[in-house]
């Protein structure tokens, strides 16, 4: 029981994080690999903003969100909108968003250091609750809760809105739905800055799970992310959410089962069995390819 | 310059190490595929070789020897389930791959773990390292100008164009897979044998990105460019220690600042900012151009069976629920100029996708030169000796018009690249009369004065007369044209029409897809009409235009107001 508590609680950081991933790929077709950078400035930007300015912790949650929401302009602006109309732009993209990462990744290297950063003690409450068998700190189920909204409210906002509407037409086709008056440019901004504030709340959120900040905590979630999104499905917002649970789930129990060394395998050999059984993932949908 | 070799030997060596990386990564690259499992390929090959040395104590030739081995059969192991991926998938399938390549070596006893495997002799020199980046380099420089060579850029520029050239796909995939592997393989005993340890963590996602990253900067363009990227990626952090700035994250930073600037406002590399390398190769192109022999025509070769050309029996295509084609069958004598005509959506293209084994037939049987296409893939109906042309052009936007239109001729030119590998004269012999045959063709549709174009600076209609000359060039007994009038004004519809009737004198069986009725009446002595997937008329044009229901098709009349189709008459 606790390990399913626990796998779901992971579960939901990595079901947030590939959300982000795989909005940006479903709308707009591109694959954006500076998110694991968003990641973890998102847990650094709430670190310094908690630690080093003493806001609040929901102030600071909030502030690492609105960042990351930033951070998603900049990447668009930096690493895509200059390929736009370019034929090779999906694999320059790929490159330039790579190339972004590892500038952020230095950027952060440089501002606060090799080191493994921690929130002092006393920072969160203490509390912790019992159910069933298992036993879960106040904290986790704030953090779950957070998840669990922003995951909520992003499907609702790509299934009923008319921006989510404009999201969908955009995906479907781009030309078409700029012909219909659809500011695709301004589609395109959006979904990268919700993409990223997504990747940002994950971010903190993991940071304030493990009470840890590294540098590289970035590195390892994207991989796991790839994985994610692939079983999902790429461009699937359920998908991502399904695929974030089960590999929560999926590395708790290896962890129980075979041992911590070789819980990452069970990640990547899902993402190997569903690259070459079903390409298009779990809930994905097949692409018509026209000739 | 003794001391200056023995100062900066570790960088000197290394700056080849990487460059052998940078190959590995080229050589996918090239082919237009994203793979980034070059760390894995070296890691593997780095601890076999390392395992090999310490408790074999073999020697180190032979090491090297099983280290490329084990690189390349990782690689085309790997190449077979994964190269039918495509763009990202790809991508991401080759970093999960590096990625369990390397939580493997941290888990296994015999790798050391995290520890990692030391010590390892220290046996490679100066002169070993730049032997090996130097074999590398041999490799594409002989490989760009030879047929396999040119097929590789032909896939990486569109690779639906590329099959239906004929070229085996999969095939030219594993090969520059496989290549990769070898590369990263040398690259992998290299690293190990010179800085006598090996850990897990040096062959991670960085070390793949860092491959990526001097193939990138350096440039794919001309097989220099891993050389000047590697060199120059490696020396920097040197330049910078010897400016007395030391920071651990300044070389990440100016690293991705250099990759982000190459991607977005460089994508030639620094290779590219080179120019004067394209114009020695333009000479030699130049060259092969005199060497070709008095001009014989270009005639269709090719086994000549009996029996018509093409025959379709009772074919249906459906999408869904959506039957694109319903209970079509005709057959194409070999010299006949068919046309096919109908209205938009009627099944036209979704046809000659079949024939030409792009698309399979959902029911019937379609049969090309008396062989049943059953799954057969295009570049093996292309090998039958079926040539085509498309609707929406696909021609090779960046290699020159010499070079698309000698991609065409990939079914009948012989393959070089090993006989150019040891520089056996033979193989020059070969492209000459290659590239003089794509001469040929570009002088049969008038294209010759711009041979070194690249084909994206050529107009609407010049692209359409291109792609005619790329179909000619496999010298096929049967020509598909899908659509060559579209987008073309009245005097150029008309040269084309003299085009089609001189390839049709050659003895080239032409199935002409068209909307221009006038210039199917004009060149065609039979004509197929479609009408929602079905064959509703197939006769001499002249018959074929007073068919009630074919007026009917096309100007939604009814049948007993024949007269409004004066325009159709011969």
């Amino acid at each position: 029981m606790q390990q399913l508590v626990n796998g779901i609680f992971l579960g939901s950081i990595y079901a947030l994080f590939a959300m982000g991933y795989t909005l940006v790929f479903g709308v707009l077709d591109l694959l954006n690999l500076a998110h694991q950078a968003v990641f973890m400035l998102g847990a650094f930007i709430g670190w310094l903003l908690a630690v080093e300015f003493g806001w609040p912790l929901w102030a600071a949650v909030i502030g690492a969100v609105a960042a990351g929401a930033i951070l998603g302009l900049l990447i668009e602006r930096i690493a895509f909108a200059p390929l736009r109309g370019r034929p090779d732009a999906h694999f320059a993209g790929l490159i330039s968003s790579i190339a972004l990462a590892i500038v952020m990744v230095a950027v952060a290297l440089g501002i606060f250091g090799p080191q493994t950063l921690r929130f002092p003690p006393g920072s969160f409450p203490s509390a912790r609750v019992s159910f069933a068998g298992a036993t879960v700190s106040v904290l986790q189920l704030v953090i779950l809760a957070v998840a669990v909204t922003m995951m909520l409210g992003l499907n609702w906002l790509v299934a009923s809105t008319r921006l989510g509407r404009a999201m969908r037409a955009v995906a479907e086709n781009p030309r078409a739905a700029r012909v219909l008056g659809i500011n695709v440019e301004r589609v395109t901004l959006i979904t990268f800055m919700l993409s990223s504030a997504l990747g940002s709340t994950a971010g903190i959120l993991f940071a304030l799970a493990f009470n840890s900040i590294r540098v590289e905590m970035g590195l390892a979630i994207e991989l796991k992310g790839l994985a994610v999104i692939i079983v999902g499905g790429m461009g699937s917002l359920p998908g991502a959410m399904l695929g974030g649970l089960l590999l929560g789930l999926a590395e708790v129990f290896s962890v129980a089962r075979i041992g911590s060394g070789w819980r990452d395998v069970v990640a990547f050999g899902l993402l190997f069995a569903i690259l070459l059984l079903r390409p298009h993932g779990l809930l994905g949908r097949k692409r018509v390819r026209e000739v | 310059m003794a001391d200056f070799v023995r100062t900066y030997n570790a960088v000197l060596v290394f700056m080849a190490i990487n460059g052998v990386l940078a190959f590995s990564m080229y050589a996918v690259l090239i082919a237009g595929q994203l793979s980034l499992a070059q760390a894995a390929f070296a890691s593997i090959a780095a601890y076999t070789s390392a395992l090999l040395t310490i408790n074999l104590g073999l020697p180190f030739p032979l090491v090297v020897v099983v280290g490329v081995s084990v690189g390349a059969i990782v690689a085309l192991l790997l190449g077979l389930p994964v190269l039918r991926l495509r763009g990202v998938f790809l991508a991401i399938a080759t970093i999960g791959f590096g990625e369990m390549v390397r939580i493997v070596a941290l888990n296994l006893d015999i790798t050391g773990g995290a520890i990692g495997l030391r010590p390892i002799p220290k046996v490679v020199t100066l002169w070993q390292a730049y032997l090996a980046l130097a074999l590398c380099a041999c490799f594409f420089w002989r490989l760009r100008p030879s047929k396999l060579g040119r097929g590789l850029a032909a896939l990486r520029e569109d690779e639906v164009a590329a099959r239906a050239m004929g070229i085996d796909v999969v095939r030219y995939k594993l090969f520059a897979f496989t290549v990769s592997g070898a590369m990263a393989g040398l690259s992998g005993v290299l690293f190990s044998h010179f800085t006598r340890f090996i850990a897990p963590g040096q062959f991670g996602f960085e070390r793949a990105v860092e491959a990526l990253l001097y193939a990138v900067v350096g440039g794919t363009g001309h097989w220099l460019g891993p050389v000047l990227g590697g060199g120059f990626l490696t020396f920097l952090p040197e330049l910078q220690r010897q400016l007395g700035v030391e920071a651990g994250w300044l070389r990440p930073f100016y690293n991705g600042l250099i990759l982000l600037a190459v991607v977005l406002f460089v994508p030639g590399g620094l290779v590219g900012l080179g120019r004067p390398l394209g114009v020695s190769r333009r000479r030699r192109f130049g060259a092969a151009e005199k060497a070709a022999p008095s001009v014989e025509a270009a005639s269709p070769a090719g086994p000549s069976g009996n029996g018509p050309l093409v025959r379709l029996e009772d074919v249906g295509k459906s999408y869904g629920g959506l039957a694109a084609l319903a209970n079509v069958g005709f057959c194409v004598e070999r010299g006949e100029v068919v046309g096919l005509i109908g209205p938009n959506g009627a099944g036209k293209t979704t046809l000659i996708n079949i024939v030409t084994g792009l698309t399979q037939a959902s029911t019937g049987v379609v049969e090309v030169r008396g062989t049943r296409l059953r799954r057969t893939p295009a570049n093996r109906v292309t090998s039958l000796g079926v040539a085509r042309t498309f609707q929406q052009t696909k021609l090779f936007a960046h290699l020159s018009a010499r070079e698309n239109v000698a991609v065409g001729g990939h079914r009948v030119a012989r393959d070089t690249f090993l006989r150019r590998l040891v520089f056996v004269p033979g193989a020059r012999r070969d492209e000459a009369s290659d590239l003089a045959r794509a001469d040929r063709c570009l002088a049969m549709v008038g294209l010759l004065d711009r041979a070194d174009e690249p084909a994206e600076r050529f107009s609407y209609g010049d692209q359409r007369r291109l792609e005619i000359a790329r179909a000619l060039c496999g010298e096929p007994a049967l020509l598909l044209l899908d659509e060559p009038a579209a987008g073309m004004n009245h005097v150029e519809a008309q040269s084309l029409a003299d085009l089609i009737r001189s390839i049709a004198a050659r003895g080239v069986t032409i199935l002409l897809i068209e909307h221009n009725v006038r210039l199917v009446m004009r060149t065609c002595s039979r004509v197929l009409v479609l009408d929602f997937g079905r064959l509703i008329a197939d006769g001499p044009p002249g018959e074929v235009a007073r068919d009630s229901e074919v007026i009917r098709a096309y100007l939604g009349t009814s049948a007993d107001q024949p007269s409004s189709v004066p325009e159709a008459g011969p």
